[in-house]
């Protein structure tokens, strides 16, 4: 009887053990956090920190990017919430947005945030209702941080230092 | 081995022992942690592999499985078959380097070994012993010859010896430089590997008493 408990318990920790090493491998999570954070995600039960989060979009209003990063940060430690690295991205879209050029590092990783954010989101979309961005759709951000990654003709139009950031 | 002891190795340790191994394989540490699939030809390596563990009789599939086990038996028997298959491959992708001249050679020296291997008709502690020196040189040319190589540090005299075979190898030689964690990780995972493969359960010997009759 022991023998086959033994066995039961065998086969279903070795089963367990092998889909943890395919999730691994799949996500390729960088710290201890993103494992936990993921394995809760997988299964419902990820929370961000509403506090954090809180304290993030107040700073994102007050147009202190830095600052909101770091809180949303700790707010999403797994980055596993979509609205999060939505925010995380536009912070970066709004701190690397120039009038006369926009910095390609934070275009970079503010287009990096928002893939992650798109990748969370149920069936791709993602809309965020926050009346004080311009920008409420992941796909509509994404392209616009593309489009200031790209050198073109474009570029040299002098009225572009009139355009508006969003 | 008692029945309840051999049952917790081939239930429990042995394909907790390969997965860790299947696991531990794809571990690169550079600037960032990264777990790498094994390339298309560390399959086919991993399956030559086998083959010779089962030729070499260190893997004795009709040990784990077979009509007479239970259902159950047979289950854990199919989960150490295909533990050892997955972290067989995972070695190769541990031990070949990732790129360049290096990749293709060991590709080449590896395939042409086991198929030498398994040409012929090696016993199983032929076996065992053969895989640890193959192994064992493979993680020495590898974190040791070539991490020296594609050492980014050192003198000036070494930068320009090592830009002076970089030149003459067309750059193909030198690969990314690793993080000293994962020599010590590779180590660990061929030893883990080298144990597993020596608790597989040895086949069967089958015997004929010869008795008189009047006895």
């Amino acid at each position: 009887m022991r023998d086959r408990s033994v066995r039961a318990l065998g086969l279903v920790v070795a089963i367990c053990y092998a889909s943890f090493i395919v999730w691994l491998y799949v996500r390729q999570p960088q710290t201890i956090a993103e494992v936990t954070g993921g394995l809760s995600a997988s299964v419902g039960a990820y929370r961000i920190d509403q506090q954090a989060f809180s304290d993030g979009l107040a700073a994102f209003r007050g147009e202190q990017y830095e600052a909101a990063r770091a809180a949303f940060e700790r707010a999403d430690p797994a980055e596993q919430d979509a609205r999060t690295q939505f925010y995380i991205g536009y912070s970066y879209y709004r701190s690397g947005w120039g009038r006369f050029y926009n910095d390609d590092a934070h275009f970079k990783l503010g287009l990096d945030r928002v893939d992650k954010a798109i990748g969370l989101a149920p069936g791709g979309r993602l809309l965020v209702e926050d009346p004080d961005i311009a920008i409420h759709n992941a796909d509509e951000l994404r392209a616009e941080l593309t489009a200031g990654l790209r050198t073109e003709a474009a570029d040299l139009n002098p009225m572009r230092v009139f355009r508006r950031r969003k | 081995m008692s029945r309840e002891r051999r049952g917790a190795t081939e239930a429990v340790y042995l394909p907790l022992l390969f997965l860790t191994v299947a696991l531990l394989g794809g571990l690169r540490v550079t600037d960032r942690v990264a777990l790498v699939p094994p390339p298309l030809f560390a399959l086919v390596l991993g399956m030559l592999m086998f083959g010779v563990l089962v030729r070499g009789r260190v893997l004795a599939p009709e040990r784990l499985m077979n009509a007479s086990r239970s259902a159950l038996e047979n289950l854990n028997g199919l989960a150490v078959i295909l533990a050892t298959f997955c972290a067989s491959t995972q070695i190769f992708n541990l031990m070949i380097p990732e790129s360049g001249l290096p990749f293709l050679l060991f590709n080449v020296f590896l395939f042409v070994l086991l198929l030498n291997t398994l040409a012929g008709a090696p016993d199983r502690l032929s076996v065992l012993r053969s895989l640890a020196v193959v192994v064992g040189s493979a993680f020495t040319l590898k974190f040791i010859v070539l991490a020296a190589i594609s050492d980014p540090g050192g003198g000036a005299l070494k930068r320009m010896l090592l830009a002076l075979l970089d030149g003459i190898t067309l750059g193909t030689l030198s690969q990314t430089p690793l993080h000293a964690a994962t020599g010590y990780v590779a180590f660990a995972t061929l030893v883990l590997f080298l144990a597993g493969l020596a608790m597989l359960p040895p086949p069967l010997r089958h015997s004929v008493a010869l008795i008189k009759s009047d006895q």
